[in-house]
């Protein structure tokens, strides 16, 4: 039995690990159908961090944390996309300045109104277990699937939504008319600018519910806590073929390495920059046999 | 048509310039105690103060080589963002060469540091133009990810096996004393170093500008079809660009460490890597303009330095002003400004995509 209690605590693990993962990759796909690559997600989610543990600490209310997180990023999402399309700026350079604005902003925030430009830990309400008494009794599988906290179960939710909105809303047609063919979006009478803005709005916002998922459960705001995972979900993304059922499996998979390495770290004393170092390992090797398998 | 297009980059340079400055004066306002005093300290004092004067010009030495690898990366259409990671391991191979190398002279000590540092550099960086070559990973992603693990590996050395048994510091040991560059401004960590930059300024200029493997190496940039049906091997301008920008990381970095530090300290460069692309697109790539391109960045970070402590803003003001450049310094069409739209969808009319060299 402790083996399976083993792999179920793992396997659970993963299932929360993979929240920010998965709300940044559906953001990104967005971004991705519409034509471009987003490297700006890592800053967009430390910022969603920040801010929504700002205001959830502020106001007490997890929810309001989530939608200032939401917020914050957005606009920060849509100054970015402001400069790359109606500057005609490139967009890596751009989203070069989302992240290196968002840790510096959100250090210099955290100086003026916590006293600290570190770890900040206050109180903030801690997020229910709806299921835990009911579904998660069930043995092992309860406690793998139905004892998670509410932002885990709000991830899918938005993943769900976030695909029937790609592929069965006007907008969602449009964004990924946009990223095919631009020229016959604009040839229809559409502003393919509207739709390339709107998609990294949209992953502006989807990002900053992936930060708040971060900083929120834990009780803290850590600088940096984002930690490379918008770079981890864009490599998701792309190994899920910009579908958003793949791109899904995909972040389990980082997800289950991230929570893996976690235990291996409990178990064996391995230093901590060798766990920090292991899901950009692990993502370049995925990236890496990926790419060369498509290829083929 | 050229000259139009470089009026309209010079408009480009003197907008993003001038919001560098109006949001430091706006940072200045919100964070810092004495509106007055911090902007004494943050624009003033970096120039009449000998110590952050000093400073100032030493911070040069490492952007300027840094810039380098960086236009050498741009030029060639090579995204280069690893450079934190490239400069990390240049900056621990330097330091164990030397340490090693200890009692020998001082100019076989340099020698040999300096080539490990580009020879550790090159590697890493030359490791992302192999993937992009072999496999055709995006070098964008490969350089970042590399760079991470790399960073987070020497963080685990500096703290671990090479960490300095006597010292409270995460550092390595110090390199030998004959080996630190020669102070020219003491207090001030102002060191011939400087000299070496420029140095390796004028042989880049010249390789980028000169000789036939930089006139491919930029045609391979410009348009990479007509490279091909030139007959260049464009794989090679995958690899070796990626090389020599992440060798000239690793040298920047052991110029920070042989001017100014003189061991290697766990997080010491605090950004270089990602300040060398802000200080490249403000130069435009060219080689000479990343001496007043650095100038001006150095100038800033060291206006930071001053006011955080004289009147105890945080550091991170210079991260803000940074974003602030790399938001408009690729702009084509600027704010406020109708004409040069015109221009600027003129030049960038032949230019494919979103995947644009900036």
């Amino acid at each position: 039995m402790t083996w399976l209690d083993t792999l179920g605590g793992i396997t659970a693990s993963a299932l929360e690990a993979m929240t920010p993962l998965l709300l940044a990759a559906t953001g990104g796909l967005f971004t991705e159908l519409a034509g471009m690559l987003n490297i700006a997600l890592e800053g967009l989610m430390l910022a969603g961090a920040f801010f929504g543990f700002a205001a959830a600490a502020v106001s007490g209310s997890l929810l309001l944390g989530i939608l200032a997180g939401a917020l914050a990023s957005s606009l920060i999402a849509w100054i970015y996309g402001s400069a790359t399309l109606r500057l005609k700026a490139n967009v890596f350079i751009t989203g070069l300045a989302a992240n290196i604005f968002a840790p510096s902003v959100t250090a210099v925030l955290s100086a003026a109104w916590f006293g600290t430009r570190s770890v900040v830990a206050l109180a903030v309400p801690e997020p229910a277990r709806p299921l835990q008494t009911s579904l998660g009794r069930i043995p092992v599988l309860g406690g793998v699937f139905f004892s998670q906290h509410s932002l885990v179960y709000l991830s899918w939710a938005l993943a769900a939504g976030a695909a029937v909105i790609i592929y069965r809303s006007v907008l969602g047609t449009r964004i990924r008319a946009t990223g095919a063919r631009a020229e016959a979006v604009a040839a229809a009478g559409f502003k393919p600018d509207f739709y390339k803005l709107s998609a990294i709005i949209i992953s502006g916002f989807f990002c900053g519910i992936a930060g708040a998922s971060l900083s929120l459960p834990l009780g803290a705001y850590v600088p940096n806590m984002s930690s490379g995972r918008g770079w981890i979900a864009l490599v998701a993304i792309y190994l899920g073929n910009r579908r958003p059922g793949r791109t899904a499996l995909a972040c389990f998979v980082f997800a289950l390495a991230e929570s893996f390495s976690n235990y291996a770290q409990g178990q064996f004393g391995i230093p901590s920059e060798f766990i920090l170092a292991i899901p950009f390992a692990a993502t370049l090797i995925a990236l890496s046999l990926g790419t060369s398998a498509k290829n083929e | 048509m050229n000259k139009r297009a470089l009026g309209d980059r010079g408009g480009t340079l003197v907008f993003t310039i001038s919001a560098a400055l109006l949001s430091s004066c706006l940072l200045l306002l919100f964070f810092s105690e004495s509106f007055f005093d911090s902007f004494l300290l943050f624009f003033i004092n970096p120039l009449t103060n000998r110590y952050y004067l000093g400073n100032m010009i030493a911070f040069m030495a490492p952007l300027i080589v840094a810039g380098l690898g960086i236009a050498f990366a741009f030029e060639s259409h090579n995204f280069n963002l690893g450079g934190e990671g490239q400069l990390y391991s240049g900056s621990l191979a330097a330091v164990l060469v030397a340490i090693a190398m200890k009692g020998k002279p001082a100019a076989l000590i340099w020698l040999f540091s300096f080539a490990a540092a580009a020879a550790a550099g090159g590697l890493i960086g030359a490791l992302s133009g192999f993937l992009k070559r072999r496999l055709a990973v995006d070098e964008l992603i490969s350089s970042f990810l590399v760079s991470s693990i790399v960073v987070l590996l020497v963080d685990f050395l500096v703290t671990g096996p090479f960490q300095d048994p006597f010292s409270n510091f995460q550092a390595t040991r110090a390199i030998p004393p004959a080996a630190v560059l020669p102070k020219i401004l003491p207090p001030s960590s102002l060191s011939t170093g400087i000299f070496v930059a420029l140095l390796v300024l004028l042989v880049g200029k010249f390789v980028l500008e000169r000789t036939r493997f930089g006139f491919e190496l930029r045609l391979c940039g410009a348009n990479k079809d007509f490279a091909r049906y030139a007959g260049i091997d464009e794989g090679v301008y995958a690899l070796v660009p990626m090389f020599l920008s992440g060798a000239l990381h690793g040298i920047a970095g052991a110029l920070m460490i042989f001017g100014s530090y003189g061991r290697l300290l766990r997080g010491f460069s605090s950004g270089v890597g990602w300040s060398a692309i802000a200080v490249a697109l403000i130069a435009r790539n060219k080689p000479l303009a990343l001496v007043p391109a650095a100038a001006f960045y150095a100038y800033l970070d060291s206006g930071a330095k001053s006011v955080m402590i004289g009147a105890g803003a945080s550091p991170e003001i210079v991260g803000i002003i940074q974003a602030v450049i790399f938001l408009f310094i690729t702009a084509a069409r600027l704010p406020f400004l109708k004409p040069p739209a015109l221009l600027a969808a003129h030049r960038r009319g032949g230019k494919a995509g979103d995947r644009g060299a900036p």
